[in-house]
C-alpha cells in the first residue's frame, strides 16, 4: 500500500532586533524634594530655546532677538518663549470661591474652546499678551515654546506677523530597506472586564496573531509579525467598588479577575511572539504621566516569558532600525479638550513638529515634577508615532523640511470598534485589522 | 520649659574635688559647658553665659554664614539658572552646565569641595 506522505511544513515566525528606549520615562532614580512645577517648565523653556536661537538667523536673519522685558515699543524683534493660553471655559478650583456667581456660559460637550481665548507668550523675565490674527488661539495649547516675529504695539501687546515652531527633529537613519514585510500590530483599548468588551473578538484577534486562525496564506500572514503592542487601558476595574470602603472577599476576587483574564491573554500571546504592554488611564499604574511599567506581578503567568515585557507610557524603542514612539492617548485626549482640530492624527501631527509630546502637562495633565529635564521633549524623530485609545483609527504619512518620514497612527479602541492596526516595517504601509462576530443574515 | 531641678537631675554633676570614678568626673565637665550654651533657655544661674557673648560683644545671631555662603546665596536667587526651591544647589549646578548656561566656575568649585551647606537658601524654611 501506498501510503501518501504530506509534507508537514512548519511556517516559522520572523524576528527582530528589539531595542527599548524607556530610560528617560522611568522614575525610579527621581526623588521628591518638594519641588514644584517651575522647574520643568524652566527645562523645557531652556532646551527648546536653545534649539529655537539656532533656527532664527535662518528664519529671519535681520531682526534682533530680545526677551519680553527687553521690548521696546514699536521696533520689530524676534521673542521667545512658552506659550500660555487663557481660557475663559476652562474650569478653575478658585470658581468655587468667587463671591460673584456669575452666569458661567455653557461649555461645549467636547472642549473648552472658547471664541474669547487669547495666547500669552511668557520667558523667565515677562509675559506679554498676544494679539493679531496671525495666531489662532484655537490651534495652540498652554506648554508650546515658540519663536515669534512681531513688535510691541502702545497697547501694552504684541502683535504677531509670523511664528516659527521648532519643526520635525532629525531623524537618526532612515528606516532599513528590509527585503522582506515584517508586521507590527497596535492594539489598545481591551477594556477587559468592561461590559463593552467582548470576549470573542478578543480572542479571535489572539488567535489570528498567534496563527491559530486561517488556512495556511492566512498563517503565512500571521508569521509575519514580529512584535505586538498593547497602547493602554487592557483592563477596566469595576469602579463601583472603589468607593473607600472595606471590601467584601467576594468582591476582591471581582476586582482582580480582569487582571486574570489579561493575563490568560497575554501568556497566549506572549508564548509564540515578542510583546510589549504599556500601562494606560484606567490601569493599574500611577497617574501622572510618565506612567510607570506595570507590575510584573499583576501577570504571574506571562511574565515568565522572556518575550513579554512590561514598558513605561510613554513608550518608545527600536525594531530593526526602525523607531517607535507612542503613548496610551492622554496626552491627545488633553490637546482635544483645549484646542480644535479635525481628527486624531492632525493633534499627533501638531505634537511632533512642536518636538514635545504632551505639551499641556503638567498644567492639565498630571506629570511628575521633573527638575533637571523634560522627559517628553522630542529628540530625535521616529519613524512611526502613535496613540492608543482614540475613538477611530486614522493614520498620516508625514515627510519633514530634512527628509524626515513619520508614520503617524491613532490607533482605534478596541473594545468599541473591533479594530487593531498593523504596520508594515518594510514601507511603513498601515491599515486596520478588524474583528467581528455579529453576523447579519 | 523644663525646671533646674529637672535639668540637674539629667545631667548628674559631681564636686571636682575628689572625684570617684573617671568617666563621671568627664561627664560632670562635659556637662557645665554643654548647660552653658542652654543657660539661655533652660534658667540656670549663670547671668552671662560665654557662649553667647562673642565676636567682641556682637551677638551671634548668623549661623555658618560667611563670604562663600554670600556667593552661593547669590547664586541662589540668580534668575537665569532656574527656580532654586526643592532642588539641593549642586544639582541646580549641574543642571544649568547641562542646559548650556555656563553657571560661575567658583561656584562649582566651591560645592564640589563639600564644605559648605549643599542646600538652597529657602531650604526648609519654605
Amino acid at each position: 500500500m501506498a501510503v501518501m506522505e504530506e509534507e508537514q511544513s512548519d511556517i516559522e515566525r520572523k524576528q527582530s532586533l528589539y531595542n527599548s528606549m524607556d530610560e528617560e520615562f522611568k522614575i525610579q532614580k527621581e526623588m521628591y524634594r518638594g519641588q514644584q512645577y517651575s522647574q520643568i517648565y524652566f527645562a523645557r523653556l531652556h532646551l527648546m530655546r536653545t534649539l529655537l536661537y539656532s533656527l532664527v538667523p535662518t528664519w529671519k536673519p535681520h531682526l534682533p532677538v530680545c526677551t519680553v522685558l527687553g521690548l521696546e515699543g514699536d521696533k520689530e524683534c524676534v521673542i521667545v518663549g512658552t506659550l500660555y493660553k487663557h481660557m475663559k471655559l476652562k474650569p478653575c478650583v478658585l470658581d468655587e470661591y468667587s463671591k460673584e456667581r456669575s452666569v458661567t456660559p455653557l461649555v461645549q460637550p467636547h472642549n473648552f474652546v472658547h471664541s474669547d481665548d487669547y495666547l500669552i507668550l511668557e520667558d523667565e523675565s515677562g509675559r506679554v499678551k498676544l494679539s493679531g490674527t496671525t495666531l489662532s488661539p484655537s490651534f495652540y495649547v498652554t506648554g508650546i515654546v515658540v519663536a515669534l516675529h512681531g513688535k510691541e504695539t502702545g497697547a501694552g501687546d504684541f502683535l504677531v506677523e509670523d511664528v516659527l515652531e521648532a519643526g520635525l527633529p532629525p531623524q537618526l537613519d532612515p528606516p532599513n530597506k528590509l527585503g522582506e514585510d515584517k508586521y507590527v500590530v497596535f492594539v489598545s483599548g481591551l477594556n477587559l472586564g468592561s461590559s463593552s468588551s467582548n470576549p470573542l473578538q478578543v480572542q479571535l484577534l489572539v488567535d489570528h496573531i498567534t496563527g491559530h486562525l486561517g488556512d495556511e496564506k492566512e498563517q503565512n500572514n500571521a508569521a509575519q509579525i514580529v512584535q505586538v503592542v498593547i497602547a493602554g487601558d487592557s483592563v477596566e476595574i469595576p469602579r463601583e467598588l472603589l468607593n473607600g470602603q472595606n471590601l467584601a472577599p467576594k468582591d476582591q476576587s471581582r476586582l482582580s479577575e480582569p487582571i486574570k483574564e489579561v493575563d490568560i491573554l497575554l501568556t497566549q500571546i506572549a508564548a509564540s511572539i515578542p510583546l510589549d504592554i504599556m500601562p494606560g488611564p484606567n490601569d493599574p499604574s500611577n497617574f501622572a504621566m510618565p506612567q510607570q511599567p506595570l507590575h510584573r506581578c499583576l501577570f504571574p503567568s506571562s511574565a515568565s516569558y522572556n518575550t513579554f515585557k512590561s514598558c513605561t507610557n510613554p513608550h518608545s524603542f527600536e525594531l530593526d532600525g526602525v523607531r517607535f514612539l507612542g503613548t496610551s492617548g492622554q496626552n491627545i485626549h488633553d490637546f482635544e479638550k483645549y484646542s480644535e482640530g479635525s481628527e486624531e492624527v492632525e493633534f499627533l501631527e501638531r505634537t511632533l513638529k512642536w518636538r514635545h509630546i504632551a505639551p499641556t502637562a503638567p498644567n492639565t495633565l498630571g506629570c511628575y515634577p521633573f527638575t533637571d529635564r523634560d522627559p517628553f521633549f522630542v529628540e530625535s524623530c521616529p519613524h512611526v508615532y502613535f496613540a492608543g485609545n482614540q475613538n477611530k483609527f486614522g493614520t498620516r504619512l508625514i515627510t519633514g523640511s530634512d527628509g524626515q518620514v513619520v508614520r503617524l497612527i491613532s490607533i482605534p479602541r478596541f473594545s468599541k470598534t473591533g479594530t487593531a492596526v498593523m504596520l508594515n516595517m518594510r514601507n511603513l504601509e498601515c491599515h486596520a485589522l478588524s474583528f467581528g462576530t455579529e453576523f447579519s443574515l | 520649659m523644663s525646671s533646674k531641678s529637672d535639668v540637674k537631675g539629667f545631667y548628674r554633676q559631681k564636686k571636682k574635688s575628689g572625684g570617684i570614678t573617671k568617666p563621671v568626673a568627664g561627664k560632670s565637665a562635659k556637662a557645665s559647658p554643654s548647660l552653658a550654651k542652654h543657660a539661655a533657655t533652660f534658667g540656670s544661674n549663670v547671668v552671662q553665659p560665654p557662649a553667647l557673648v562673642t565676636h567682641g560683644g556682637a551677638l551671634d545671631l548668623k549661623d555658618n554664614y560667611d563670604g562663600s555662603e554670600e556667593v552661593l546665596r547669590q547664586f541662589d536667587m540668580n534668575m537665569a539658572y532656574g527656580p532654586c526651591i526643592g532642588m539641593s544647589r549642586v544639582a541646580r549646578w549641574e543642571r544649568a552646565s547641562k542646559l548650556g548656561l555656563n553657571p560661575p566656575g567658583d561656584v562649582g568649585m566651591l560645592l564640589k569641595s563639600g564644605k559648605v551647606g549643599g542646600e538652597s537658601l529657602w531650604d526648609g524654611r519654605v
